[in-house]
């Protein structure tokens, strides 16, 4: 693996912890070392149905894993991973947010289960599928992720998709070669930039299309013209499947597949890395300061004992600096704290205004037609209209929580005084972790969706779906058609006032379904959100007090060393120069390995 | 088919003389005038029958298929930019007609078949282009071609708006063609790609859907068509799409004009392509780039401009497809070029087509007419106007063709919900598979009189006694009411 040399060195240094009895830094490199052993790079393959996403993974990995259909095939998102030997289960989350139950299948199987025709429109209600493959391209970490199509990018999957996109590491946006971007894929494009900056655009079906040349010239002008700065990748897959199927080299790299994955291994795969590389290497070193901070405080008084006292008025500033980090009243957690509260604020208003809105006019709908005839269309409507105000509000409210972590970190530093290094904040502390809120809110999501049964929907076309059908029973205007029905309709006003209190209580039960739902979506999403919130409060806690304590037992052990410098005899004191001397390199040395470790990314 | 059938002298008749009152009775309003003038000559025009879809549908080359040449420019990046007119006359001439200012006619030039049209003025100043071409298939049809939905240029898709479904008046447009790429049947988008369309001012009777680009379904595999037919007849019996147009029919439209109008010379090129070894050939018709490659590593005498020229006018599929006719026996160019339109879908879209509209025609222009007369009569009441709003909701009220149109609408909008079987036996015999007699009975094309009568009296008894039914609802029994009059209708029209 290619960060076994990093694991190597977090090993090292825990050891260098251990022998110098520090078990709070053991404690936090056996965390930085559980980081590393997990370096999972989801990549999301999403894009508008049939434009050869599964197909893009399948070759991607040379195995028939996503089921590939002239129809919609692909219902359920599949992640492919790297195993031993080849896998296959479905993991189901139960809707009221308990844990995931998985079920192991033979990898056979899979295609019953994901795919349209085997499964049709997810009835069996799977997460998602989770397949392991021996293969090289996936042992790095790399997980791809096949996304239904169904929907398109516009819809209430395309929300879901969009919610998931900010747990990924990379975004392969899939388009064939029959035409130019459209609108709703470069609204999702650029939408996608803010979450996950990370995307790679995939021309595929280049054996099929005269002018892919042109299609990729003309996409690639609508890139730049959207700010958004990214390859484009022309494929072929039909190639790449010949190419595997007959062992030809040549073919393979006219499929274009080369390209991509070397894409996939150094740009994705390779910033994944150096990222975790990074973070390593701070972790690292800050452990080395730490450790410094001990040893060469006792190696002054050592040296100049006559000035010990000196020293260790310094230190025990510097301790009471420290000691006041941890305390309620320090700068970042007032910060912290209030800006939670604020946050969590912020976001529940977000969301019921959201949702408000959303009842307000599921309400006029309601009132402007018979729920009878459009209830279908109505229930859709807002199921999708939620679906899209939950992701939106998730959306927001983790740029919000990136942007308050990096605030927190600011201030601790400031007034932790204490060398810092770069916080890890920026890389892989905290924040990507508390960027990590994805997967609670894909289960939100999933949540929205059981409470309206197995429903989909899609955006604003539902709303106009739904306006001219509500005109037809009264209103000349609505189609052309229904003018002339309605012309007709003016002699039979008695049935219809016969019929109007039918149709007001129809009305009423309408709007009372929406609130209802819309009730229940707001007490569960509002629930999940706070459980975030509050996950990213003790996280961020946690992480700055755990760092405030480590500088605090350094100081601490500074001082103590300090003061025991001073009683020490002129003999000892040689020696115990000598041996810090000594220790002090080694401590030097294993900085200076992980600043390379940080470096050499 | 024959003038009478579907068409209706009475209506057409009453609905002409309540335009001409109308003219008469607002002479001194100039608005009123000038529309209602418009709508009595277009009247008397061929049916008014627009190209819509999303962009890149497909629709300028389903138009050529329809015309039988290649006319209306296409390119693999957006090309239709404003709404187009094509119509039948002596000769060819193109005019535009600017939002302000007298229209001007435009210079033709052709370019390599499809008409190049230079504006020399930007699209968004330009309401429309009329082209004028001498051509059989537009004798009775006026196509309008437009520009294409969630195009990237949102003006583009605004004019399309504009055309489809204005803000206040009756669409320009008596029948709309539909067309739609491969979408997904539980997809909400689907419907409302219509509605984004403002095609939903388009009720189901005046709407045909097409599944463009059939031939890309199998990724250019030979059996592609067969995938899409299965696709076709899935969405043919979703619900939620029949509320919304007549049928589903999977057309490729490259494939059918490239068909209609193929050469010897083409054929001649495809002939020593199916020669080489098979094996020889599939690598050659592996990708696009190695088909219209280089001349030394081709492996066929043929150069590259001739080869870039076939793929340009088969494409991947009409060339796989040729060539594996070729093979099979297809010996000349005539019987290749009926063999592809065959297999295009075209035929059986004509088909749909003259059942569905041509038929219809004369409801369908009316019902246009009467639309716009309506609006007008909203819009300006007047006193002397009243008798005109009597004679207009008499001619609704009193034609069978309406009836049967707005039962067909309500069966196929589930506003009406009659058990299955019914449903679809009423939509039959009130003439929504075809006006002719054999296709509402739903009897093979050759049965005989005595055959069309025998079956013409039973569904007659059958459905009288569902409309004298005292357990049905009202409104069955009004439907079931229109269904027994279709029926005499056709027993009167056998005689």
């Amino acid at each position: 693996m290619a960060l076994s040399d990093a694991i190597q060195l977090v090993d090292v240094a825990r050891k260098a912890t251990e022998a110098y009895g520090r078990p709070d830094l053991t404690a936090k490199l056996a965390r930085t070392r559980d980081r590393l052993s997990d370096p999972s790079v989801r990549v999301l393959v999403v894009g508008e149905f049939k434009q050869g996403k599964s197909l893009l993974v399948n070759s991607l990995v040379s195995a028939s894993v996503c089921p590939v259909d002239d129809d919609v095939a692909t219902a359920v998102p599949t992640m492919v991973r790297h195993a031993a030997a080849p896998t296959a289960a479905l993991v189901r989350e139960p809707a009221d947010g308990g844990e995931p139950e998985r079920t192991e299948i033979p990898i056979g199987e899979l295609a019953g289960h994901v795919s349209e025709s085997g499964n049709p429109d997810n009835r069996q209600r799977i997460s998602y599928a989770e397949v392991g493959l021996p293969r090289a391209l996936l042992a790095g970490g790399l997980v791809l992720v096949d996304t239904p199509g169904v929907g398109g990018l516009g819809s209430a999957h395309g929300a879901a998709t969009m919610a998931a996109l900010a747990g990924a590491d990379a975004v392969v946006l899939v388009s064939d070669a029959a035409q130019e971007y459209t609108k709703p894929e470069l609204d999702f494009l650029a939408t996608a930039m803010q979450v996950c900056p990370n995307v790679v655009a995939v021309l595929t079906k280049t054996d099929l299309y005269p002018a892919w040349r042109r299609i990729a010239d003309l996409d690639r002008g609508h890139l730049a013209a959207a700010g958004v700065s990214t390859e484009l990748i022309p494929i072929s897959s039909a190639v790449r499947q010949l190419a595997l199927r007959t062992k030809n080299k040549e073919l393979n790299e006219e499929s274009g597949y080369p390209v991509l994955i070397s894409h996939l291994r150094d740009r994705v795969l390779g910033q994944a890395e150096q990222l975790a590389r990074r973070s390593t290497g701070h972790d690292i070193l800050s452990v080395c300061e730490q450790l410094t901070t001990t040893m060469s405080a006792e190696l002054t008084a050592q040296e100049n004992p006559e000035k010990a006292h000196e020293l260790v008025a310094r230190l025990e500033k510097a301790r009471t600096a420290a000691t006041r980090l941890k305390e309620r009243t320090a700068r970042w957690q007032v910060t912290l704290n209030d800006a939670i509260a604020d946050l969590s604020s912020d976001v529940d208003h977000d969301l019921r205004d959201r949702l408000r809105t959303v009842m307000r006019e599921a309400e006029t709908l309601a009132e402007d037609a018979d729920p009878a005839d459009i209830w279908d269309q109505l229930a859709k409507w807002v199921q999708h209209q939620v679906t899209c105000a939950a992701s939106a509000n998730f959306v927001w409210a983790s740029e919000r929580s990136g942007a308050l972590a990096r605030r927190v970190a600011a201030l601790f530093a400031e007034d932790g005084q204490v060398a810092l290094p770069e916080l890890p904040v920026a890389t892989a502390g905290p924040a990507p972790r508390v960027a990590a809120l994805e997967r609670p809110d894909t289960r939100r999501i999933s949540l929205g969706e059981a409470a309206l049964t197995g429903m989909r929907g899609g955006y604003g076309g539902a709303l106009m779906f739904f306006m001219p059908l509500s005109l037809i029973p009264g209103l000349a205007i609505a189609a052309p058609f229904a003018a002339v029905g309605g012309a007709l309709l003016l002699g039979r006003k008695q049935i219809k006032e016969e019929r109007q209190r039918a149709l007001q209580r129809r009305q009423a039960e309408a709007k009372t379904l929406v609130r209802k739902h819309i009730d229940e979506v707001q007490f569960q999403v509002g629930k999940d959100s706070r459980d975030l919130l509050r996950r990213t409060h003790r996280t961020l806690r946690d992480h700055f007090t755990a760092l405030a304590d480590e500088m605090q037992t350094s100081i601490a052990e500074s001082v103590a060393a300090a003061q025991g410098a001073v009683k020490a005899t002129q003999a000892e004191r040689g020696t115990r120069i000598g041996d810090l001397k000594v220790e002090l390199d080694r401590v030097a040395s294993l900085a200076d390995r992980a600043r390379a470790l940080t470096a050499a990314s | 088919m024959s003038a009478p059938e579907g068409g209706s002298p009475a209506l057409r008749d009453a609905v002409r003389t309540v335009l001409r009152q109308a003219v008469e009775t607002y002479r001194d309003s100039p608005d009123a005038l000038r529309w209602l003038r418009h709508h009595l000559d277009r009247y008397d025009e061929p049916l008014r029958l627009a190209i819509a879809g999303k962009v890149k549908a497909g629709k300028s080359t389903l138009l050529n298929a329809l015309v039988g040449e290649a006319i209306a420019p296409t390119d693999a990046g957006e090309c239709t930019r404003v709404v187009t007119w094509y119509q039948d006359g002596h000769a060819p001439a193109v005019t535009m007609y600017p939002h302000s200012g007298a229209p001007r006619p435009l210079r033709i030039a052709r370019d390599d078949g499809a008409l190049r049209i230079d504006m020399g003025v930007p699209a968004e100043t330009v309401d429309r282009l009329e082209v004028t071409w001498p051509s059989a298939s537009l004798r009775a049809t006026t196509l309008i071609d437009t520009p294409g939905i969630a195009s990237l240029s949102l003006d583009v898709s605004a004019r399309s708006e504009r055309f489809l479904a204005p803000e206040d008046a009756p669409s320009a447009a008596d029948a709309v063609l539909y067309l739609m790429r491969h979408l997904h049947s539980a997809d909400v988008r689907f419907l409302e790609s219509f509605h984004d369309q403002g095609v939903a001012r388009a009720a189901p009777v005046n709407t045909v859907a097409v599944l463009s680009r059939a031939d890309e379904v199998g990724v250019g595999r030979v059996d592609a068509l067969r995938s899409a037919r299965v696709i076709a007849a899935r969405y043919r019996a979703d619900e939620t799409l029949r509320a919304f147009c007549q049928t589903v029919v999977p057309v490729a439209g490259l494939l059918a004009v490239t068909g209609r109008t193929m050469r010897q010379d083409e054929y001649a090129a495809l002939a020593e392509l199916a020669a080489m070894p098979p094996d020889r050939l599939d690598a050659l018709l592996l990708t696009v780039d190695r088909f219209a490659g280089a001349d030394g590593d081709a492996g066929t005498a043929l150069s590259t401009a001739v080869r870039a020229a076939l793929l340009e006018r088969f494409g991947m599929f009409g060339l796989r497809l040729s060539t594996t006719l070729i093979r099979q026996g297809v010996g000349d160019a005539s019987t290749l070029a009926a063999e592809l339109v065959q297999r295009s879908g075209l035929v059986e879209l004509r088909e749909v087509l003259a059942s569905q509209f041509s038929q219809r025609r004369d409801v369908l222009k009316a019902r246009s007419a009467l639309i716009a007369l309506d609006l007008v009569l909203r819009r300006e009441p007047r006193p002397a106007a009243a008798p005109l709003a009597v004679e207009v909701e008499r001619i609704l009220a009193g034609a069978h063709e309406f009836a049967e149109l707005r039962l067909l609408s309500d069966l196929r909008g589930r506003v009406l919900r009659p058990p299955k079987e019914q449903a679809a036996e009423a939509e039959r015999l009130i003439g929504g598979d075809g006006g002719a007699p054999n296709q509402r009975l739903g009897l093979p094309p050759d049965a005989d009189r005595d055959a069309l009568r025998a079956a013409a009296l039973d569904r007659l008894t059958a459905w009288r006694r569902r409309a004298e039914s005292p357990l049905a609802s009202r409104a069955m029994a009004n439907a079931a009411r229109v269904v027994v009059r279709s029926c005499e209708g056709i027993l009167a029209g056998l005689h």
